[in-house]
């Protein structure tokens, strides 16, 4: 319970307000605002669920593997899953279907690669800034992945 | 402004495909994230990540809230679970596969979160109930708030008000504030006098959550 019936309560929570508002870069706003873009998008938000670098073992795993690290992510329809090696990213659409994959820059520059008819795309070189994949078939499926920073 | 600012109307005009009402809904909540992921010190790039999805998680989710009045809530226990899943994946990262214990991680306790809600709610009231006042009113009270402080001779001349009314004119201004319908909206901030009640705020935290 905060009280702000007197007059320099008032003027001190006004204060926190003020400031609170003013700390968030305008930056950090805009993102958010722009989140908007996907409503009436019927994208399907593909969550992060298998990422071999943060199960346990993966240290013993890594020496021997070619591969370096393997990502995965699922949304109620369909699961894209990604192998990470030195200079690309392998991914793989399951189940399988060819699409366009966008790979989409936080700072909104996006490029595009196709997932072949067994839903296999490669991505190179390997993006340096954080970014999401989104995936669309030609029969309206529309998936966008949690943001990936390898 | 539109005369229906509350959480419940934004939300709906937003679902509907309002762009302003969803801006508006940012602008007002955006501090709370912030300030949630501040807490965890994480990196600015990936306190932008998480800040976008959340973000597009609540797109996703509009059609789907029931109860709009618990969307600060939502907000601040979805932050909160993004932070930790990059915190995690950090410190995987740092240790080389260590595990990490619940108990290294900053505060989570639902105490805390509660009360950043009620405090993220009572900011965003004030800021728009401020942003309601007549523009002299603003003025005034921006400069009474300055840091470092006005002396009432340059707020005199700025406003321009004469000195002897400046004390009264900060207490109509401020009970303007206090009255406006965006606080009176509060359940959880005592607009009176009196003490300030511990054990309602819980009730009411608990209402909430419920």
């Amino acid at each position: 319970m905060r009280n702000i019936g007197d007059d320099e309560q008032l003027l001190a929570a006004l204060r926190e307000a003020l400031e609170a508002d003013e700390a968030v870069p305008p930056e950090f706003i805009e993102l958010g605002k722009n989140a908007y873009a996907w409503h009436n998008i019927d994208a399907e938000l593909a969550q992060l669920t298998y990422d071999s670098v943060r199960e346990p073992g993966a240290l013993s795993l890594r020496a021997e593997a070619a591969s370096i690290r393997a990502l995965t992510f699922t949304s109620a329809h369909l699961t894209i899953e990604l192998e990470v090696s030195e200079d690309s990213v392998l991914g793989q659409v399951v189940p399988a279907q060819c699409g366009m994959i966008e790979i989409q820059a936080r700072e909104g520059t996006t490029a595009t690669t196709d997932a072949d008819e067994v839903g296999c795309f490669l991505i190179r070189p390997i993006p340096d800034s954080p970014f999401r994949l989104r995936f669309r078939t030609a029969d309206g499926s529309d998936i966008l992945t949690g943001s990936i920073t390898l | 402004m539109r005369d229906d600012s509350s959480v419940s109307a934004l939300v709906a005009r937003a679902r509907d495909g309002d762009q302003p009402a969803w801006n508006e809904i940012v602008e007002r909540y955006a501090p709370l994230v912030w300030s949630i992921c501040n807490r965890y010190r994480l990196s600015r790039p990936d306190i932008d990540d998480i800040g976008q999805t959340v973000w597009l998680l609540l797109v996703e989710q509009l059609g789907n809230i029931r109860q709009p009045a618990a969307l600060p809530g939502w907000l601040a226990t979805t932050t909160q679970r993004e932070c930790l899943r990059v915190l995690r994946a950090a410190s995987r990262y740092d240790s080389f596969g260590s595990s990490v214990d619940n108990q290294e991680l900053p505060d989570q306790s639902a105490p805390v979160i509660e009360q950043e809600v009620i405090e993220a709610e009572l900011h965003a009231a004030l800021r728009t109930a401020f942003a309601g006042l007549p523009a002299r009113c603003r003025q005034l009270l921006s400069m009474l708030l300055s840091d470092p402080p006005h002396s009432y001779a340059e707020i005199s001349a700025t406003v321009p008000i004469a000195i002897g009314s400046i004390g009264p004119q900060r207490a109509r201004c401020l009970d303007k504030l206090r009255r406006s319908p965006a606080l009176a909206a509060l359940s959880d901030v005592a607009v009176e006098g009196g003490e300030a009640s511990g054990a309602r705020a819980s009730e009411t935290g608990g209402a909430r959550r419920a």
